[in-house]
């Protein structure tokens, strides 16, 4: 059974080398250990990691749920705001609309007021009323009748249109058509249409106190004119009283005006003799 | 837009005073300078001496009217960069055809609403 020293140098050499393969082994088993326990270690770290992420992401969460529970309140009210506030626009809109509506009525009402006591001749207030009629009021067609208080008739004294054509003497008795019959009432009469041809569309007693001094007549509105607006019926209402007292007062005026020149030259024609 | 001046041309005193008082109160201008003329003829002279920035006009006038007035402020003056409105009782299609075929800027058709008409003149002021 005697080996040989070179087969026994050549098994020693082969269990050198296993023995160092085994070493090699144990070396990297032991690597391999350490960096499964680095690993573990790790996996830990990141669990922990893990929970606190989710605890911080629940709060973060919770809050921005709040957050948004509250911005959806504030966007409510902000909203409910915008639609009270439009709400209140559109009001003022319309509050605006009715306020230039007002001030063109008075402005209207003043210019007439004004320009229907400007003067003291009775031509001009007669001129006034006919250019509040067709122009402020659009009368296409249309009456002024004052009261003969001698013959308790109504005679034209202004008007526009055929009117003057229709009424033979240029004088309506008192209860005769329905100027007459505005006259002898003291009651306005209107119509909701512009009026056909001939037809009285509004017919106006020019009144002091209860006391009727005349009548306007409107006849016909212009083409394009619908009918009598909120605004013509004040217009209306305002000749109703004004332009009785200045055509009153203008007559007046200019009869105490003819006695005062007629005294006046007797008593120069006096002073001569 | 600063101080403006205007041309009011109506023979009815209270239709003139109207229109002036609305003038008064235009958005945006500072001072309205109204200068008044009865007719057409009245006009054309205050046209020819003045600087204006609007004519605001009647047609129904003594002497001459509106659109004889529009006419020879086009024509014969040569006047063609001045708005001119006519404000009349003649409210047809037809009648504003003529008016507008004569050389006016705009139409309105008496009784005329004061916010309309400030909204034409603002429009024609500014540009």
């Amino acid at each position: 059974m005697a080996e040989k020293p070179e087969e026994i140098l050549k098994l020693f050499s082969k269990s050198e080398e296993l023995l160092d393969m085994f070493r090699k082994g144990k070396a990297f088993t032991e690597e391999l250990m350490y960096e499964n326990e680095r690993l573990r270690y790790r996996i830990v770290q990141l669990e922990k990691e893990k929970i606190d992420l989710s605890d911080t992401l629940m709060r973060e969460i919770e809050r921005f749920r709040l957050e948004n529970s509250q911005l959806s309140g504030k966007v409510e009210f902000l909203d409910s705001r915008f639609q009270e506030i439009e709400a209140e626009n559109k009001d003022f809109a319309l509050r605006y609309v009715e306020v230039e509506e007002q001030n063109e009525s008075l402005a209207n009402l003043y210019v007439a007021s004004y320009r229907l006591h400007s003067t003291l001749d009775p031509v001009e207030v007669v001129q006034c009323i006919n250019e509040i009629l067709m122009n402020m009021i659009g009368s296409e067609e249309f009456g002024l009748f004052v009261v003969d208080e001698e013959t308790n008739e109504l005679v034209l004294a202004g008007y526009e249109g055929e009117i003057a054509q229709r009424l033979e003497r240029g004088r309506v008795s008192f209860g005769e058509g329905l100027e007459g019959m505005v006259a002898q009432t003291g009651e306005p009469f209107f119509t909701e249409d512009a009026g056909d041809r001939g037809e009285v569309c509004a017919a106006i007693p020019l009144k002091i106190k209860e006391r009727v001094v005349g009548v306007i007549a409107i006849y016909r509105l212009l083409g394009h004119k619908m009918g009598l607006s909120g605004l013509d019926h004040k217009l209306l209402e305002l000749l109703a009283g004004h332009a009785a007292t200045a055509l009153v007062s203008s007559k007046l005026y200019a009869a105490a005006d003819r006695k005062l020149k007629t005294i006046e030259g007797f008593m120069s024609l006096l002073r001569v003799k | 837009m600063g101080a403006k001046s205007f041309l009011v041309v109506d023979d009815s005193a209270t239709f003139r005073q109207l229109l002036c008082m609305s003038l008064t109160r235009l958005d945006g201008v500072a001072d309205s300078d109204i200068t008044e003329a009865v007719d057409g003829e009245d006009a054309l002279g205050k046209l020819k001496d003045g600087k204006f920035d609007l004519v605001l006009t009647d047609i129904r006038m003594p002497n001459m009217d509106g659109l004889e007035f529009v006419r020879r402020v086009r024509n014969d003056l040569n006047r063609k960069d001045i708005p001119i409105i006519i404000i009349s009782t003649k409210g047809a299609d037809e009648d504003i055809q003529l008016g507008m075929s004569l050389g006016a800027s705009g139409y309105l058709s008496k009784p005329i609403s004061m916010v309309k008409l400030r909204e034409l003149v603002t429009g024609y002021l500014a540009g």
